[in-house]
């Protein structure tokens, strides 16, 4: 049995969207340094649920660091602020007995708190929707060698690609902008033989909504790249930039 | 199409950041034209009456800056305006210590920078050149004269300063961020052109403030060029 923490949680409680929320001062005891972030608030959970109160709402999925689900602001950092790191990888090694933990939702206009530290994240679905995808049938997976990707667009578009949608960029950003989230997936389709027939109408409608939605403008502060769990670069923020111009200016977008 | 591109969030930041660039260019060049005062009044005085003789093209040289320079605060404007209202509810939490300085205060230097623009345009474009504060030693020295007798006065040294750092802080991101804004990165270059960037700005600053605190000292001193 691992080291044991004793902690002060200070939660962002929310009932739902319309009501205005505060924070909650919870005391727990005897916490395994070898839990995940999320783990430990199963734990405080439990023992809120065995004292007949509302356990704390947070999202989480494959708790592997692979799918987006989970995700809160950790003492004002984005998924607790460590290099790559997700909220479900986030462990309680990282923390010392006797800290202050403050945990409060990613907040942004357009992404509404559902209820504690449930954000609704259909703003970032709906950019995705615009034009995140490809629209000709590719069939069943062809030959590897059939159409020939340069290895340096492979990379970006793989680079890219790993991009989960966990809205850690939106939460970090001063700005609450999507642009980094946005640019991933414009550059991971644009980079790639069959998406980048439909390349320029892609960034344009994504960008635009974008703003439909509400997302503020990149001030070019990185910290997007900083909170990203997939490390996700602004290197395609500038891409998605480039394109965005020359699209717009009916120009062939540049490789 | 212009109108979609002027609306939108790119389209909007990279006409900031051309007019930004031309700015940038504008102020290089009005650098260059300053260090001239330190070979004195023969020197310096030459570009200044040059511009004067062109008439109607300083006119047009005049409204096509105030013109981008109008064009980069009010495109400025509504991009932060849309960003203050992204947030919606505030985080009461957040922790920004990775932010840069520079970033951060990108409006504010903005906004001290149109200030130090209203002082600077006052003292020295609506003054008369060869009026009675250009005389130095009962002679009319021409801008030259100007700028001598204005940095008598310590407080307007100090605005000085305060002015042109705010330059040096608001290019030290601007210019690195016209890059990226335009659509440029590449591995190698994109931390060499920010290194560039923050020495651009830190030397802008030191090369303009270099002005008023020399010629704090020439009054000081009481020596000057008389040809």
């Amino acid at each position: 049995m691992g080291k044991r923490l004793d902690l002060t949680l200070r939660i962002w409680r929310q009932k739902n969207t319309n009501s205005s929320g505060e924070f909650v001062t919870y005391d727990l005891e005897n916490v395994d340094v070898n839990a995940s972030f999320l783990e430990m608030l199963d734990v405080l959970n439990e023992k809120l649920t065995l004292s007949g109160d509302e356990p704390v709402a947070f999202e989480h999925d494959c708790r592997e660091g692979i799918c987006g689900s989970c995700g809160a602001m950790v003492n004002g950092k984005a998924h607790g602020g460590e290099d790559k790191t997700t909220l479900c990888q986030l462990h309680m090694r990282h923390f010392k007995s006797g800290d202050v933990i403050v945990i409060e939702p990613f907040r942004a206009k357009a992404l509404p708190v559902v209820k504690d530290l449930v954000v609704d994240r259909s703003a970032l679905d709906r950019i995705i929707e615009s034009g995140g995808y490809i629209s000709v049938k590719t069939g069943s997976a062809p030959e590897a060698n059939q159409i020939l990707v340069k290895k340096d667009l492979a990379d970006r578009a793989m680079d890219a690609a790993s991009c989960i949608g966990c809205s850690a960029c939106v939460a970090a950003c001063p700005n609450a902008s999507a642009m980094l989230f946005t640019s991933a997936k414009v550059v991971h389709l644009g980079s790639l033989p069959q998406g980048s027939t439909e390349a320029a109408s892609r960034v344009i409608n994504m960008v635009d909504e974008m703003k439909t939605n509400g997302f503020g403008n990149c001030s070019n502060e990185y910290l997007c790249e900083a909170a990203c769990p997939k490390g996700i670069k602004v290197s395609n923020i500038a891409k998605m930039n480039q394109w965005y111009k020359q699209a717009m200016t009916n120009q062939p977008l540049s490789e | 199409m212009i109108k979609q591109y002027i609306q939108s969030q790119i389209g909007k930041k990279q006409l900031v950041a051309i007019t930004g660039l031309a700015l940038i260019l504008f102020v290089m060049f009005h650098l260059s034209a300053n260090l001239l005062l330190f070979l004195g009044p023969d020197y310096f005085n030459f570009f200044p009456e040059l511009i004067h003789s062109t008439g109607i093209g300083l006119r047009v040289i005049e409204s096509g800056l105030a013109a981008v320079f109008f064009l980069h605060i009010g495109l400025t404007v509504a991009l932060v305006r849309q960003n203050r209202k992204a947030r919606g509810q505030q985080y009461k939490s957040v922790d920004y210590s990775n932010r840069s300085i520079a970033t951060r205060l990108m409006p504010y230097t903005g906004m001290i920078l149109l200030l130090f623009l209203a002082i600077h345009i006052n003292d020295f474009v609506l003054q008369d050149h060869s009026g009675v504060k250009s005389i130095v030693g009962g002679e009319s020295l021409g801008l030259y004269g100007l700028v001598y007798n204005a940095f008598a006065n310590p407080f307007r040294v100090g605005l000085y300063v305060l002015g042109v750092f705010s330059l040096g802080f608001h290019l030290s991101h601007g210019i690195q961020s016209v890059v990226q804004t335009l659509g440029y990165s590449h591995p190698k270059y994109t931390p060499i052109i920010k290194h560039m960037s923050r020495g651009l700005g830190v030397l802008v600053a030191v090369l303009f403030a270099s002005i008023p605190f020399y010629f704090s000292y020439m009054n000081i001193v009481g020596c000057c060029y008389v040809s």
